[in-house]
């Protein structure tokens, strides 16, 4: 018999984290790419790792595949080593900048990943799950843009992973290939698997992730569910066309905390610490107030409050 | 459980016929070419086939070699470190390619030598020259990985022609070193090229040196092998 506490290490193994980092640093040189991390995700989460270019985003990622090795810190998914998580299968991976090799099919390229691990799916349904049935015999060297993409997404599910990493999976797609990819990746997580995928589309990660972690500087500046994030924003926005008020007059409204023009149909945003009181004073004052709407704070809000994005990374965000 | 990945680049391999055609075409045609340039110079065509052979087996295993360069460009080495496949079952799988297609120059260049140039050896001496030099392409197979691992996709070429230039006139491939001035002749003897050759010469002309060909080749082998290898480890993080 092993002692207690030998047992009960045991025991953390069998239910480990699907990914566990903590205290991750990386420099390249002078520059600080991760300023020590701590992140924990449980197996069949779905998280969206998001910050604008620099933020440290690609270089976790890279230290999480064991392709880079942090200067400190550690890294276990599934309670495994990075390399041995590789090896073992249990994570599947799409990097970005990947090109395919031209003159292999598509088919020959998962058959030969297939090979190499010991519990693969059949090539047939990664093909399937990742939307690519169809271009099984094709060679990469004639395959659109958003179908390279979605071969990638086969190429990393055909490991059978427990857990998928991708890095900006749906740059440069267009809409409609950005919508197929989803739906591929969606029914992947379906199964149970745990998903983490970097993005600078906000829209993406408040629809396809049950957690958003956000990151700036190399370090995590927020994290949890989409809507606790944006809670964090706090508020709503309320939008009117408001004929003959004067710009400067509405912050003063009650529940409202800052006001800009949008357009220039004298239309104007109020954004509100209480919108439901500030409404009511709105129309009190200005009864000819009209086409109003009114909304939560988007998760793009919360990113440029929380990040302290520049007018860059704003431009980013808004593609 | 890696086999597959030897499967899928040796068909690669096959597929590239234009590669393997002109991999064989090059050396056999200047063997034709050079080789009444040769007799007429009073050097025998077997000195010359062993030299056109080295330089096909060599000239074939180092662009193979090389080549990985494109894919190391592309990022595809990094989504094949996210697959069990080892750093050294990359390179291995990689060096068996470039020494599957070294294998045909040798073979065509000593049939051409024998059909059209009336080279006439021994069993022995056959089975010398052509397994030989192919089984001496090794370290240039490495080196080729070495300058692929090194080089960017777009400045390989400019590397790859240098190395091969050295190799093959300096080498005394394509002109025999007797003829070169002392100093030149002094650096061929420290090229392997110049040694691969020497296997076939030895099987024309007498395995006085045989030894010491093996000898510097293999030391190439040891030299280059460990360059590539500890290349590839620190090329785990993205250039």
């Amino acid at each position: 018999m092993r002692p207690a506490a030998a047992r009960l290490a045991g025991m953390e193994r069998i239910s480990p984290h699907a990914v566990a980092l903590s205290g991750l640093r990386k420099s390249y040189g002078e520059r600080t790419a991760v300023a020590g991390i701590d992140l924990l995700i449980a197996p069949g989460e779905v998280v969206a790792l998001l910050g604008p270019n620099g933020a440290g985003k690609s270089t976790t990622v890279d230290m999480m595949l064991g392709l880079t090795p942090p200067d400190s810190g550690d890294i276990t998914l599934f309670g495994k080593d990075p390399h041995r998580a590789v090896a073992d299968g249990v994570v599947g991976a799409m990097l970005q900048e990947v090109a395919l090799l031209e003159d292999a099919t598509v088919r020959e390229i998962l058959a030969m990943i297939a090979s190499m691990h010991r519990a693969p799916m059949p090539v047939a349904q990664a093909l399937r799950l990742a939307g690519t049935g169809e271009l099984g015999e094709r060679r990469a060297a004639r395959l659109s843009g958003g179908q390279k993409q979605r071969v990638r997404l086969a190429m990393a599910l055909v490991s059978d992973p427990d857990l998928l990493v991708l890095d900006e999976p749906t740059a440069a797609m267009d809409v409609t290939a950005r919508r197929e990819f989803w739906h591929a990746m969606g029914e992947f997580a379906a199964t149970g698997r745990t998903v983490l995928f970097t993005t600078h589309y906000l829209e993406e990660a408040e629809a396809h992730a049950d957690r958003v972690v956000l990151m700036r500087d190399g370090t995590i500046v927020a994290d949890g569910p989409v809507s606790g994030v944006m809670a964090r924003v706090g508020g709503r926005t309320v939008t009117a066309v408001v004929p003959g008020a004067r710009l400067p007059e509405l912050p003063a409204l009650p529940g409202v905390v800052d006001a800009e023009p949008v357009g220039d149909d004298h239309r104007v945003a109020l954004r509100c610490s209480d919108s439901d009181a500030a409404l009511r004073a709105l129309l009190a004052r200005h009864p000819d107030a009209r086409d109003i709407e009114i909304r939560s704070a988007s998760l793009e809000e919360a990113f440029v409050l929380l990040t302290g994005a520049s007018r860059a990374t704003e431009e980013v965000a808004a593609r | 459980m890696k086999s597959g990945y030897l499967r899928f680049e040796v068909r690669r391999a096959l597929r590239d016929s234009r590669f393997l055609v002109f991999a064989v075409a090059l050396p056999v045609g200047l063997f034709v070419l050079l080789s009444n340039l040769f007799q007429s110079q009073g050097a025998a065509p077997a000195y010359l086939m062993s030299g056109l052979a080295a330089f096909g087996a060599f000239k074939a295993a180092l662009d193979t070699g090389a080549r990985t360069a494109v894919e190391r460009g592309a990022g595809w080495q990094r989504q094949l470190r996210l697959t069990p496949l080892s750093g050294l079952g990359y390179l291995v799988a990689k060096g068996a390619v470039a020494m599957l297609v070294a294998l045909p120059p040798v073979v065509g260049v000593a049939l051409v030598a024998a059909l059209t140039a009336d080279v006439r050896l021994a069993d022995v001496a056959w089975t010398q020259a052509v397994f030989g030099i192919w089984l001496g392409t090794v370290p240039f197979a490495l080196l080729g990985l070495l300058v692929g691992q090194l080089c960017s996709a777009q400045n390989m070429q400019t590397y790859q022609g240098g190395v091969l230039l050295l190799l093959s006139f300096v080498g005394g491939l394509l002109i025999p070193v007797s003829s070169f001035p002392p100093v030149l002749a002094a650096v061929a003897k420290a090229l392997p090229s110049y040694w691969l050759a020497e296997i076939g010469h030895g099987a024309v002309f007498g395995n006085g040196r045989l030894g010491v060909a093996l000898a510097v080749l293999a030391a190439y082998t040891v030299v280059l092998g460990g360059a590539v290898v500890v290349r590839y480890r620190r090329d785990g993080a993205r250039a």
